[in-house]
């Protein structure tokens, strides 16, 4: 099966389209003492796209999310969503955790309409929307339970829901389902691609899991080691809608997967 | 039947306490007799041993003659009802003074942590200090009335709930104050959404503790010098070498000491049902 393989550097040309939502130009960061975490990394993201990243666990690539996210400061490169240097609590971007960050003190409906509060949605309009996406979460029966009487995926759901709740053409996403067990973890992946098929925002999904990466993303970028940096990027020819639960007993995703495994480690022998 | 499998794999189950197996019921009322077992056993022990001059009565009273001054101050000639009035509501004021500043501070510390860094060495000197010591002064400023005893229940509890209420608003989970800092939450926001509600459970069991100490502080103003309170009683008593009396007092201590932090835990429960 042919793979559309490109490599960063030499960079691609800027497509002619109607340009990057995300544009990350020659980025790199180090944390204080000196640690080099991310090296000349240049990745755009289309309007609408789902890209995943994947790489070692310290590879940086939490901290390339953070500074998409605006979180932390860009050091040296430019980076740009929707046009402009991010800026935290800016409502272009949804944010999801790794841990579900629900508040504890609030039921499964009221966290999920946290964000949409907090963004200054009306009442009744994110009650509505929390409602709504709570029955497609799998909710519909726990909105008000609080988080303790969750389990652990529930509680993922819920915070996949309060972060589908928030209006943004954005959503930025550091590892949310790698702290679950497999069985939940499919289902939850299930889960968001329903959701984000019948609304298609941007996403950029960190992962360390590439079948998941595979599974979920349109293109897959792999990164290295710390410094990161990236190694390639991975064109993912799978038709969409896509089934997790199909794709794994498809032969076309079992065989992109060893492909890109074969890539990946002449990338990161090469 | 694998669908099957799997759709009951798949189908979340709400983690409610299930209602108790009728062991655990039996087991819980066990507990309960035998705790009336070991009261009953222990007072017929003490009066006997005491009946039998095995132990002097005049030193360790017996438990009748503390019944009989139990009921003779509180149903016949009533005299115990204006010190426990007394003391009583000398603590509750103690509490509520020493609660209200001690949360308004620690937040204040919580919100501006300079302000906090800035008196730290104060509270720090002033916790180490037994408030207790503080009470003759106290009583010569005030008197020998209420004031002086609700002024070392305040010193007390003001320290406890300042500094658990410091202790909470830093105990916030840093993914919450993440998850704030992208949804482009306010500072005002932050502090009634996140902060607030994460330090309460810990505030209360600064209350929890604060009620007690309140408690304390009354009635050692009470026995160092007052004019009314269950301390004047207590200190009465063992100057007349009423040792029934004295028991009495601590008895009904105990007593107010029990209710007042089943009083707080039921509040608790009620308020953070979530936990």
């Amino acid at each position: 099966m042919p793979l559309a393989v490109t490599y960063p550097r030499p960079m691609q040309a800027p497509s002619a389209e109607d340009g990057p939502i995300i544009g990350v130009r020659d980025i790199s960061h180090s944390f204080a003492g000196g640690l080099a975490v991310l090296s000349h990394v240049d990745l755009n993201v289309a309007r609408g796209e789902f890209v995943a990243i994947v790489g070692p666990s310290g590879c940086g690539k939490t901290t390339l999310l953070n500074l998409m996210a605006g979180l932390l400061p860009v050091q040296s490169g430019a980076l740009t969503v929707n046009g402009r240097t991010p800026v935290a609590g800016n409502r272009e971007v949804a944010y999801m955790l790794a841990r579900d960050a629900l508040l504890p003190w609030l039921t499964a409906r009221q966290n999920a309409e946290f964000g949409a509060m907090i963004a200054g949605q009306t009442a009744e309009e994110r009650r509505e929307r929390a409602s709504s996406l709570l029955a497609k979460v799998g909710l519909a029966s726990f909105e008000d339970a609080y988080p303790k009487a969750l389990s652990h995926g529930m509680r993922q759901r819920a915070a996949l829901a309060r972060t589908f709740c928030l209006q943004s053409p954005i959503l930025l996403m550091d590892e949310p389902f790698g702290a679950l067990d497999a069985q939940t973890k499919l289902q939850l992946e299930e889960t968001l691609l329903g959701l984000w098929q019948s609304e298609r925002r941007t996403v950029v999904f960190i992962t360390h899991d590439l079948s998941e990466a595979i599974a979920l993303a349109d293109r897959v970028v792999v990164m290295s080691g710390r410094p990161g940096r990236i190694v390639a990027i991975i064109d993912i020819p799978l038709a969409r809608p896509r089934s997790i639960r199909l794709l794994q007993r498809d032969p076309q995703f079992h065989a992109i997967y060893s492909n890109v495994w074969e890539t990946l480690e002449q990338g990161l022998s090469g | 039947m694998n669908r099957e499998l799997r759709a009951g794999i798949a189908r979340p189950t709400l983690l409610t306490s299930q209602p108790k197996p009728a062991v655990r019921m039996s087991s819980g009322a066990v507990i309960v007799i035998g705790r009336i077992v070991l009261i009953v056993v222990f007072c017929i022990a003490w009066q006997y041993l005491s009946d039998n001059q095995l132990i002097k009565p005049l030193f360790f009273g017996s438990p009748l003659g503390i019944l009989g001054f139990l009921y003779d101050g509180l149903f016949v000639n009533r005299s115990l009802l204006p010190h426990l009035l007394w003391s009583v509501s000398a603590t509750l004021i103690a509490f509520v003074l020493g609660s209200v500043s001690g949360i308004g501070c620690g937040l204040l510390f919580a919100v501006y942590p300079n302000v906090g860094r800035f008196f730290d060495p104060f509270i720090t000197a002033f916790n180490a200090l037994p408030r207790i010591a503080l009470a003759p002064l106290f009583i010569l400023w005030f008197g020998l009335g209420l004031v002086a005893k609700i002024a070392v229940g305040v010193s007390l509890s003001i320290v406890i709930l300042l500094s658990s209420t410091v202790a909470g608003a830093r105990s916030v989970d840093p993914d919450l104050l993440v998850l704030a800092r992208t949804l482009g939450a306010t500072p005002t926001q932050v502090f009634f959404r996140i902060t607030l509600p994460s330090a309460i459970p810990t505030i209360f069991s600064g209350l929890r503790l604060g009620l007690i100490y309140s408690l304390l502080g009354v009635i050692s103003a009470e026995i160092i010098g007052s004019v009314n309170g269950l301390g004047v009683v207590l200190t009465q008593s063992a100057g007349m070498f009423d040792t029934n009396g004295v028991f009495a007092v601590l008895v009904i201590l105990a007593l107010l000491g029990s209710v007042l932090t089943w009083g707080m835990n039921i509040l608790e429960k009620r308020l953070l049902r979530w936990r």
